[in-house]
């Protein structure tokens, strides 16, 4: 026997031992992490920075953890995925970019989607090459998405899509998206949806990008006009939509407020210097939130390591979360004028789009009111 | 499976039943509460009972001396299990200074008064002087006014001080549950009463103005749950800061559940007549002990600033992801 031990296996799927193992790899400060850590001056620029950490983390495995081994994965829970993107915003990576749909659309797809289809492409999403969007609202059709106008309908072995969806976030830096469209009638409301997986590279889809307040442009509009999608490229049933988009809002509710957090907490860090004495108060209502935040958003991950779904508790989550994130806003610039008047640097400017994105952030995956209405009604128990 | 905050259900209802029942010390026997609080370092869930108690003894409106227990329990073990309460000291007062508060009655065999820099003085009952404070809420609450010039400490200055800051983690938890209990109580009310009051022909209940206050209420309470919920697994290994922010959370969103639900409320939640102002003034008595909330709010503020740019305190670790 060499008197050489061989080193003894490591168990990733073991989470502390893959939240220090994960820990090593980051603090080799690869070039990839050095770069999506670095303040990037436009949403392209971010975005390729991304792409590049992303196909770094799946080769090297720590990004495939938590999904399953037949879509690319590795095993483990949504866990690992919170222990990553954790050690990846405090090691400087500001934002999750359009990955934020891995934990949005991700759980969903795998659970809802065509297997054969999720195993081919999904280890695309994983390292970046191939990343998703998610189709839902529209000009007409905000907070009440059961009025969406996209329709679907059935020509032989394929649908022909034709609609227009906007607020569409990283839609133009993606090769898949998943759309709600109508195959029923107007009437038939929330149970006439089905959830499409439309290939953004067809003939009759363009994608516009918006101009943000903030400076950025990930959203977008996409227009699909009579764009062909083979019949079997669904996820759900044919006019099972509204459980596929209650699956996915129960993530971008629930769980997605722990991505979130991390980042938010990589902020605070990142501007604690500039904290001035006199917003003390604002500084500690955000933290009082922020701490909220992380123990709310770590109910949902274990309900959703018990492959139970949140429901209407995302609320609380989602509420809270917004409230974290305007608070810490509120004291950053409390703290220095500058983030509006004078960001005389890259890490100003970010900061700047930031403090507006945080204007927005009671509006996106669900207005403020909506969440209120939620609770009101499914928690309280309120009549109408 | 311990996966939401409020899995600790049981305890909680079985707590609160007792508290309807009998007086709260007598609950506390009934339910075996000091053999919960012997385990608390060791088990998670004997601590989610010992804490439940506090949220029961909120929603009820209880009084006991279990507050003073739970804050005498890091110092058994140096005064030989000697059975007694630990006073909580309050600095907060401009006008007052630094003074004693006992909450509940005083049943055991004396009562704990450690001051910073003076030690732990175990001042016994038949030498208690008590003058009543606080608001009309049903809770036993003085200021000991006994003079500890001739009680020699039972633990110097050295030796209390590390159990000091056990014992003030303990209270803060404790009266944030408590806070919680009293604050859901007072939404319940507003939640029935906007059911109940029929204005323009209809249950204000309809009206989205109404709707959003008990929402957000709610929204505030859930927050208090889970942290108190996730303190009370981690403990004793809390993050930095971490009392002090579910203390001050708890005191923040409680007064913030009790101003909505009055709101709700109208008028009548302002009268005696109306239970609401008893749980009101439960809120506001217990965000005044161990640090109120806009006190311990700066405080989390500066600490941080001080930290030189790095928050370990708020980072969640990996053992809290995992259920204990």
């Amino acid at each position: 026997m060499s008197s050489l031990a061989r080193p003894a296996p490591v168990d990733l799927a073991d989470l502390p031992t893959f939240a220090a193992a994960f820990e090593r790899w980051l603090a080799s400060r690869p070039t990839s992490l050095n770069e999506a850590a670095s303040p990037l001056p436009t949403t392209d620029a971010r975005m390729d920075a991304m792409r590049r950490l992303m196909g770094d983390l799946s080769d090297e495995g720590w990004g495939r953890w938590g999904w399953p081994e037949t879509s690319g994965g590795l095993g483990g829970t949504i866990l690992h995925r919170a222990v990553m993107w954790e050690g990846l915003a405090r090691h400087g990576v500001s934002s999750m970019a359009a990955f934020e749909h891995l934990e949005v659309l991700g759980p969903t797809l795998l659970a809802m989607g065509p297997p054969e289809f999720c195993a081919e492409v999904f280890p695309g999403f994983l390292d970046g090459s191939a990343t998703w969007a998610q189709g839902f609202s529209e000009p007409d059709a905000g907070s009440d998405l059961a009025s969406i106008r996209t329709r679907a309908v059935l020509d032989g072995d394929a649908y022909r899509i034709t609609g227009r969806k906007i607020w569409t976030s990283w839609a133009r830096f993606a090769r898949w998206s998943l759309v709600l469209a109508r195959t029923g009638t107007v009437e038939s409301r929330h149970r006439g949806i089905t959830a499409f997986i439309v290939d953004l590279r067809s003939p009759g889809v363009e994608v516009r990008s918006i101009a943000q307040a903030n400076g950025h442009d990930e959203l977008a509009e996409v227009s699909f006009d009579d764009v062909l999608v083979p019949a079997d490229r669904l996820i759900g049933a044919i006019d099972g939509g509204w459980a596929v988009a209650m699956h996915i809002l129960s993530s971008e509710r629930g769980t997605f407020a722990w991505f979130r957090q991390c980042f938010l907490l990589h902020h605070l860090q990142a501007i604690l210097q500039r904290g001035a004495p006199e917003a003390d108060g604002l500084l500690g209502d955000a933290v009082l939130d922020l701490v909220s935040v992380g123990a709310l958003s770590i109910d949902a991950l274990r309900v959703h390591e018990h492959g139970a779904i949140l429901g209407p508790r995302a609320a609380f989550t989602k509420l809270v979360l917004c409230a974290a994130e305007q608070g810490l806003f509120d004291w950053a610039l409390a703290s220095d004028p500058d983030v509006v008047l004078d960001p005389f640097d890259q890490q100003g400017l970010d900061l700047r789009a930031a403090y507006l994105f945080s204007r927005i952030v009671t509006v996106y995956g669900g207005s403020q009111q909506m969440q209120l209405d939620t609770v009101a009604k499914q928690i309280l128990q309120l009549p109408a | 499976m311990t996966i939401v905050a409020d899995a600790d259900d049981l305890f909680l209802s079985t707590a609160q039943d007792a508290l309807r029942s009998t007086d709260g010390d007598d609950a506390l026997s009934a339910l075996g509460w000091r053999d919960l609080l012997e385990s608390l370092e060791e088990d998670a869930e004997a601590r989610l009972g010992v804490l439940a108690f506090f949220r029961a003894q909120g929603r009820e409106l209880g009084s006991s001396g279990a507050l003073g227990e739970l804050m005498a329990h890091p110092y058994a073990k140096l005064l030989g299990n000697e059975p007694a309460m630990r006073a909580s000291i309050e600095g907060q007062s401009a006008r007052r200074g630094s003074r004693a508060v006992l909450v509940g009655t005083p049943t055991r065999s004396g009562v704990l008064i450690d001051r910073p820099g003076h030690g732990v003085a175990l001042v016994p009952l038949d030498r208690l002087e008590l003058r009543p404070l606080g608001l009309s809420d049903g809770l036993a609450l003085h200021e000991i006014e006994t003079d500890l010039t001739d009680i020699p400490p039972s633990l110097s200055e050295a030796e209390a001080a590390p159990l000091r800051a056990q014992s003030v983690q303990l209270g803060r938890l404790a009266l944030a549950h408590e806070i919680l209990g009293a604050a859901e109580s007072a939404l319940a009310g507003a939640v029935q009463h906007a059911r109940d009051r029929t204005q323009f022909g209809q249950p204000i209940a309809h009206f989205q103005a109404v709707r959003h206050l008990l929402a957000s209420a709610r929204v505030d309470a859930a927050a208090v749950a889970a942290v108190g919920h996730h303190s009370a697994e981690q403990y004793p290994a809390l993050p930095p800061l971490r009392d002090a922010v579910l203390k001050a959370l708890a005191g923040r969103n409680g007064r913030r559940i009790c101003e909505r639900s009055l709101q709700v409320l109208g008028a009548m939640g302002f009268t005696t007549e109306h239970e609401h102002h008893r749980f009101h003034s439960r809120v506001l008595v217990l965000d005044a002990l161990l640090g109120t909330s806009s006190t311990l709010t700066h405080q989390i503020a500066v600490t941080l600033r001080a930290s030189a740019g790095t928050v370990p305190e708020l980072h969640q670790s990996v053992e809290a992801l995992q259920s204990p």
